[in-house]
């Protein structure tokens, strides 16, 4: 197998509305930046995969070859994956394939959403839940908030999690998204207003909540040959783990200790390929799917960063911040930078691989050698993908 | 002849400097239930819940199963127990379904007796006080009159 470097990234802004830009001209603006970073021309690109989640928020049930060739890639291999919100994990996956694998040497995989076309959140929200299982399960009005919010409620009756732990979340990652330019919500809250916010799904109040985002992320994945030929020192992915778990999450509430199998699994799989026994030690920064803030406190758990139940302790002794031993969604995450959901995965690693360059800004985690990006996606994150990042 | 309200028609507005073209997706479905035809007539006609068991393993599944996952067999049809106990569970305050309006509802995880997987449910007459893991609670259906043969037509309340 091939060894494989991401060696260009790129990103918009992300924006609860980008009025000025079709999905397209956000995706060409994201794959720019990232060929101008990797100091590729267009010619360098030899297949592209897009991360595009859900085709409702375009409006076109095939959003990928409209941009395809409005990229000027007419001709040369272009495809689609669409996993949920772990779309862009598993869009890296696919693309890392075509480089370890031979097949291709440079290979660039675009996410993008343009969520605010649908015209209102009811829509939104009913375009999700077309992804229930069709059959049974779909008419029942459950969503998104719902899948997580039982499981969350779990996390507290067994280990003592409370809503003002959770509220902490939102707290940094608002905060960390003050210190990010392209950050969608960079906002100074305190705990107590986390905790006045409306209640949605118990215990899930509206400021619990990722955002709906738009805009677009780019990265170019090189095979180790191929990686010579361009401007910067290349990050290496050493690893990649995925997992897809049953999509009716009910069955999986007799699981052991693990809420979410899929981000265990998929963690586990790609700390093996990298070599990591002891992720607690081995990882300095994180990028995590923290879809809802309760989330945030069990994928440290989920992740290896602390034991069962140890959670909640990690966030509040700080070791979770910037500046802590594990920072966790530095970027300000899915609560504070952006979900504009295909770009997310993508919007990670460009993340991660920031922070290994030392371009982070105001932001960077110093001495992140290693890092991990990791989302998830379907009812109560039945996809999980996660990806180890080294320089 | 369009309707007075199908976006699909309406002029174009502007935002700033910007256009806004109203669109409307509406896409109608015939869904055949095909294997799974069983379960929603008993649902709609009988208030039965029928599920399927594995004829090798002896896996009962409901949701029904044609076929089971791990001896890759085709299953029979079997009437599934009425009762079970909740597992997961939680309350939803603000609906953003246009299936389930009235707030507050019950969400949850109900493992029937005998069967090998929990389903996701809608449970009634609960509070978030009342409501806890292994609560016992039973089916109850809509009267015949108002069923239609959809997953809405059966919920759970407390076994008392
Ligand atoms: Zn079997």
């Amino acid at each position: 197998m091939e060894r494989v470097a991401v060696v260009g990234v790129g990103n918009t802004s992300f924006k609860a509305r980008h009025i000025d830009k079709t999905f397209p001209r956000l995706a060409y603006e994201a794959c720019k930046m990232a060929m101008e970073d990797a100091g590729a021309g267009k010619e360098d690109i030899e297949s592209v995969v897009y991360s595009i989640y859900n085709d409702f928020f375009e409006h076109c049930a095939m959003p990928d070859h409209h941009i395809h060739y409005l990229l000027g890639f007419a001709r040369k291999p272009g495809s689609r994956v669409t996993t949920g919100g772990a779309t862009g994990g598993y869009s890296v996956r696919a693309a890392f394939a075509e480089v370890a694998s031979g097949l291709h040497d440079v290979v660039m995989v675009v996410g993008v959403e343009k969520v605010a076309d649908l015209a209102n959140v009811i829509e939104m929200v009913k375009s999700i839940t077309f992804a229930a299982d069709p059959f049974f399960e779909y008419q029942l009005g459950a969503s998104p908030a719902g899948s997580y919010g039982a499981a969350i409620r779990w996390h507290m009756e067994n280990y003592g999690t409370t809503e003002e732990d959770m509220a902490r979340v939102v707290v940094k990652n608002k905060g960390n998204a003050r210190l990010n330019p392209d950050a969608q919500s960079p906002i100074e809250l305190t705990v107590s207003d986390v905790l006045k916010s409306p209640m949605v799904i118990y215990p899930l109040k509206i400021l619990d909540h990722c955002l709906n985002s738009e805009g677009a992320a780019a990265i170019i994945l090189a095979s180790e040959k191929a990686a010579k030929r361009f401007r910067k020192d290349p990050v290496w992915i050493t690893g990649i783990g995925a997992s897809t778990e049953s999509g009716r999450q009910a069955e999986r509430d007799y699981s052991d200790a693990s809420l979410f199998p899929a981000v265990r699994n998929s963690a586990l799989s790609a700390y093996r390929m990298a070599g990591i026994s002891d992720p607690s030690e081995a990882i300095h920064v994180a990028e995590v799917y923290d879809s809802f803030s309760g989330v945030e406190i069990c994928l440290y758990e989920e992740l290896g960063f602390c034991s069962w139940g140890e959670g909640t302790a990690f966030l509040k002794d700080g070791m979770a911040d910037i500046g802590g031993k594990i920072p966790v969604n530095p970027s300000g995450g899915l609560i504070g930078c952006e979900h504009a959901i295909g770009a997310t995965g993508i919007y990670q690693v460009v993340e991660v691989v920031r922070h290994i360059r030392g371009e982070a800004g105001d932001r960077q985690v110093s001495g992140a050698m290693r890092g991990i990006a990791q989302s998830m996606g379907g009812a109560r994150g039945a996809y999980s993908v996660c990806i180890v990042l080294e320089g | 002849m369009p309707e007075e309200t199908d976006l699909r028609f309406k002029p174009i507005s502007y935002k700033d400097d910007f256009v806004i073209v109203p669109d409307r997706w509406k896409v109608d479905f015939m869904v055949s239930m095909g294997e799974l035809s069983v379960f929603f007539r008993e649902l709609k006609e009988n208030a039965k819940l029928m599920g399927t068991r594995c004829p090798k393993c002896g896996s009962f599944y409901f949701w029904p199963r044609s076929w089971c996952h791990d001896c890759y067999e085709d299953c029979q049809w079997v009437e599934v127990s009425q009762k079970g106990s909740v597992t997961m569970f939680s309350r939803v305050d603000i609906s953003l379904s246009d299936l389930q309006k009235e707030v507050p509802f019950y969400q949850g995880g109900v493992h029937l007796d005998g069967v090998r997987y929990p389903i996701v449910a809608l449970i009634k007459n609960v509070t978030m006080d009342t409501l806890h893991k292994g609560m016992r609670v039973r089916a109850e259906f809509l009267p015949l009159q108002e069923r239609t043969g959809r997953i809405r037509d059966f919920y759970f309340v407390p076994d008392v």
